[in-house]
């Protein structure tokens, strides 16, 4: 017979706790550091490249 | 502590050579988690505007929507060294300008040809100039005004300091000459690189604010007339705007460019709608009114950006029309009022008051901020703030029917910049010594546009008044949109220069005297 693990005989109000508290450490983390610009930041070369390829009808 | 304000050492989150900061600012607990919670309603926007996949394919074909990844960054500048209610009051603001400018947005692509294609909702768009009073639209609440130059020329330079010098190039590499005025030279590279989106039933363009946008103008008109089929009624409001003999004709504009609104979409003028408008436009007023005599005595409450960026977008693009600025009107009015009766400061100390005059800097609109946090200077209020404070008939009446024709015209010809740019020097140069004295201020920091014909022809007479009058006055130069010319630096230099020099004073924080920012959004 399989073992439960300890994780899952939590109620479900302290795993939703447990979730929560992951999720909002994350957030912060990704706030507090910048992350968030850091990622876009690395992206905008990126788009930039690839708007040189968009066909357009340029003229006066 | 770095909840007291001036804690931390702001300079210290710049990093040479890169776009974005190391970190985000540490407030205390309660101020942190503040702003915490409203980053999180900002993702939250943007999350909601580019899951659409029509919004994602307007993001891979304009190039100028790329600068929208820059979004959090700009709340992050004007929210710098901010605690309490001030940080309050710019996220209130700026919050609401991020949802607004996403609306905006959702609805350009979804009537757009080249992406949402929704023919049945482009036949109810007006598309309106970024810099024109939207009081004409008042009256049609069944149609949607939609600037395009707003989202793809005037936010992207709050956004990213870099964002209009590839349009610039284009309109040169086209045979515009290099000196003319950045804004309208970067609207009609846009429009010749074919980044417009291409919607609408007719077009309203207005003279404002000088030739420089009358020339951008014809670039953009001709593309949308000719070429698109879409009419363009040209609005031209007088530009002498203070004479009473000028307003029967400037009526008569706003009759003719309403009367072409309905033959172009088949919709009615509605004065009920206009007149709730009207309610709010004065709501607007009135507030303002209270938080510029705030700013008269010893504890101003809403001025730097807070007072610039939202006088800006609401009293020209929102011009009432939209309920939810009022809603916000009232509630940066009750945080000043608290902040006020507690002493409040932005600062830890404000050595001078300062009124700040001429067309501002686009590609460095915190730096209003800056002079509070690096210098003690408190930035009481700038020209573009100083608009119309005249209220306007509210009540549906016979005669006040008749008098919003002339409130609608009086509202256009004082769009901002331009109600102070022309119009005589009484309103450039007179008045300006009259805020003096009415603001207490020491000192005035007089922007110097360098592309601004309106302006600088004046330069002697400013410091003729300056030295009569023993106000302290600093010149500061820039192109508007274009860093390439005079960098961020180069616009703190001036002042660090007259503030070391001349004044003979140490900065309140000196890790912002200078800041590797060249290549940073
Ligand atoms: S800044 Fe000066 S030149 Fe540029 S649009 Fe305004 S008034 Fe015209």
């Amino acid at each position: 017979m399989k073992k439960k693990c300890n994780c899952c005989k939590l109620p479900w109000w302290s795993k939703l706790l447990i979730a929560t508290t992951g999720i909002f450490g994350l957030l912060f983390t990704v706030y507090f550091f910048n992350l968030d610009m850091k990622l876009t930041a690395m992206m905008e070369p990126w788009l930039l490249k690839w708007y040189d390829h968009v066909d357009r009808d340029k003229h006066l | 502590m770095a909840k007291k304000i001036g804690s931390e050492a702001l300079g210290r989150f710049y990093k040479e050579g890169s776009k974005v900061r190391t970190r985000r600012e540490w407030r205390g607990v309660k101020d942190t988690a503040y702003d915490f919670s409203r980053w999180l309603v900002i993702m939250g926007t943007l999350g909601k505007f580019i899951i659409k996949p029509r919004n994602m394919k307007a993001m891979l074909r304009y190039r100028w929507m790329a600068n929208y990844l820059a979004v959090p960054m700009m709340v992050d500048r004007h929210t710098q060294g901010l605690r309490g209610e001030y940080l309050r009051m710019c996220h209130a603001e700026q919050d609401l300008i991020i949802d607004d400018v996403a609306k905006l947005l959702d609805k350009l692509f979804k009537g757009d040809r080249r992406i949402g294609n929704d023919e049945e909702f482009s036949k109810k768009v007006v598309l309106v100039d970024e810099n024109e009073m939207t009081a004409v639209m008042m009256g049609f609440p069944m149609l949607e005004a939609l600037s395009r130059e707003t989202p793809s020329t005037y936010v992207p330079v709050l956004l990213n300091q870099h964002s209009m010098e590839y349009y610039m190039d284009i309109a040169e590499e086209f045979g515009l000459a290099p000196d003319v005025c950045p804004m309208p030279e970067a609207e009609a590279g846009v429009s010749i690189n074919d980044d417009a989106p291409v919607l609408g039933a007719c077009a309203i363009q207005c003279n404002t604010t000088c030739d420089g946008s009358l020339l951008g103008n014809g670039v953009i008109s001709k593309r949308l007339e000719l070429e698109d089929g879409i009419p363009v009624f040209q609005l031209a409001a007088p530009l002498r705007h203070r004479e009473d003999d000028v307003q029967e004709y400037a009526a008569q504009e706003i009759r003719n460019a309403i009367a072409f609104i309905e033959k172009h979409t088949g919709a009615k003028w509605d004065w009920d709608a206009y007149f709730e408008c009207a309610k709010r436009v004065n709501l607007a007023t009135r507030c303002r009114q209270e938080w510029l005599d705030m700013n008269k005595t010893d504890y101003p409450q809403v001025f730097g950006s807070n007072l610039a960026l939202y006088t800006e977008t609401n009293y020209m693009a929102i011009c009432g029309r939209v309920p939810a600025f009022a809603k916000v009107d009232r509630k940066l009015t009750k945080l000043a009022e608290q902040a006020y009766k507690k002493k409040k400061m932005m600062a830890k100390e404000y050595r001078h008051r300062a009124i700040i005059w001429g067309v501002q800097s686009h590609y460095y609109f915190d730096f209003l901020l800056w002079l509070v946090n690096c210098w003690g200077i408190a930035p009481l209020t700038d020209m573009l703030s100083m608009v119309s404070t005249k209220e306007i008939a509210e009540v549906d009446t016979p005669e006040n029917r008749e008098q919003a024709y002339y409130d609608m015209a009086w509202l256009t010809e004082n769009m901002i910049m331009r109600n102070r740019t022309h119009g005589g020097y009484k309103v450039l140069l007179d008045e300006l010594w009259d805020f003096v004295e009415e603001f207490n201020a020491d000192m005035v920091i007089l922007w110097e546009h360098m592309s601004c014909k309106a302006l600088d022809g004046m330069h002697g007479m400013f410091e003729d008044r300056a030295r009569e009058k023993g106000v302290n006055l600093v010149w500061v130069e820039h192109d508007l949109f274009d860093p390439r010319i005079i960098s961020r630096q180069g616009v703190r230099d001036q002042i660090n220069n007259y503030m070391r020099t001349v004044m003979r004073e140490e900065p309140l924080d000196p890790s912002l005297e200078v800041l590797p920012d060249d290549q940073s959004w």
